[in-house]
């Protein structure tokens, strides 16, 4: 797994943790992460960019897919700890909403 | 440079100092922050935009293949705002023909071109080849430092 990314399993919760740059050349190590968590049926995925600097559209699609799998399949998405330029990415694309941050 | 998304990394990092000497220009090189240092609306913005465009030239006009053609990146850096031009030798697109997509509902795609230009004062597209964009921001007066608000 790359270094950017990481998962942390509990009983209820799963925890991914994503680092530094999610950009087009980073994104299918998480795409792929996330195929797995939507095939696991996680029930609840808390996501945190607190660590996250810097976020592309390849990044955003992704961070959507996930939201939009694991609620597909029952489950639920938080999103917390955008800061800086991701959150002000996720704002113009109006997903500070959806996302509640 | 090489117009291939290896690359993108330096070409990104380039543009956030050439930000960061506009919008932080009292700050020395070696004070700022190590990795990227984005908290200045006017550096996020340019990135932003920038690495968008970046990916569509190494994505649409050159098929995401080490093509060996390069991009060739130009800043102009003024005090009161930042000039980007990129010219790629790849496809040339129509970008009347780039919809605007619907923020109602969450995309998985096609978000780059509305990103940049959403973010910057300017973003222009000359079909070529070579192809070339031109990008413009203003650091907003608010933003600048006392010293070049006028009074």
């Amino acid at each position: 797994m790359s270094e950017n990314f990481q998962v942390q399993h509990a009983a209820d919760e799963t925890r991914l943790l994503v680092r530094g740059m999610l950009d087009v050349n980073t994104a299918p190590g998480l795409a792929e992460i996330v195929d797995e968590l939507i095939a696991e049926r996680r029930p609840r995925v808390v996501v945190d960019l607190s660590a996250l600097d810097i976020i592309d559209s390849s990044g955003v699609a992704v961070l959507v897919k996930l939201y939009k799998g694991v609620r597909g399949v029952g489950g639920q998405v938080q999103i917390t700890g955008a800061r800086d330029q991701p959150l002000a990415i996720f704002k113009l694309l109006r997903m500070d909403k959806v996302f509640a941050l | 440079m090489p117009g291939s998304l290896r690359y993108r990394a330096i070409a990104v990092r380039v543009v956030a100092e050439a930000c960061r000497l506009i919008s932080r220009p009292e700050l020395e090189s070696d004070a700022a922050a190590p990795g990227y240092d984005l908290t200045h609306p006017f550096d996020s913005a340019v990135v932003s935009a920038f690495a968008e465009i970046f990916n569509n030239i190494a994505i649409h006009a050159y098929g995401r293949r080490d093509t060996g053609l390069p991009i060739d990146l130009a800043l102009w850096i003024e005090p009161d705002g930042i000039t980007i031009e990129l010219r790629d030798q790849g496809s040339p697109f129509e970008i009347a023909d780039v919809p605007t997509p619907s923020l109602d509902e969450l995309h998985e795609g096609g978000m780059g071109i509305h990103i940049a230009r959403s973010l910057l004062d300017r973003v222009e597209y000359e079909p070529g080849p070579p192809n070339l964009w031109r990008l413009y921001k203003r650091l907003a007066v608010e933003e600048a430092r006392p010293s070049v608000v006028t009074r």
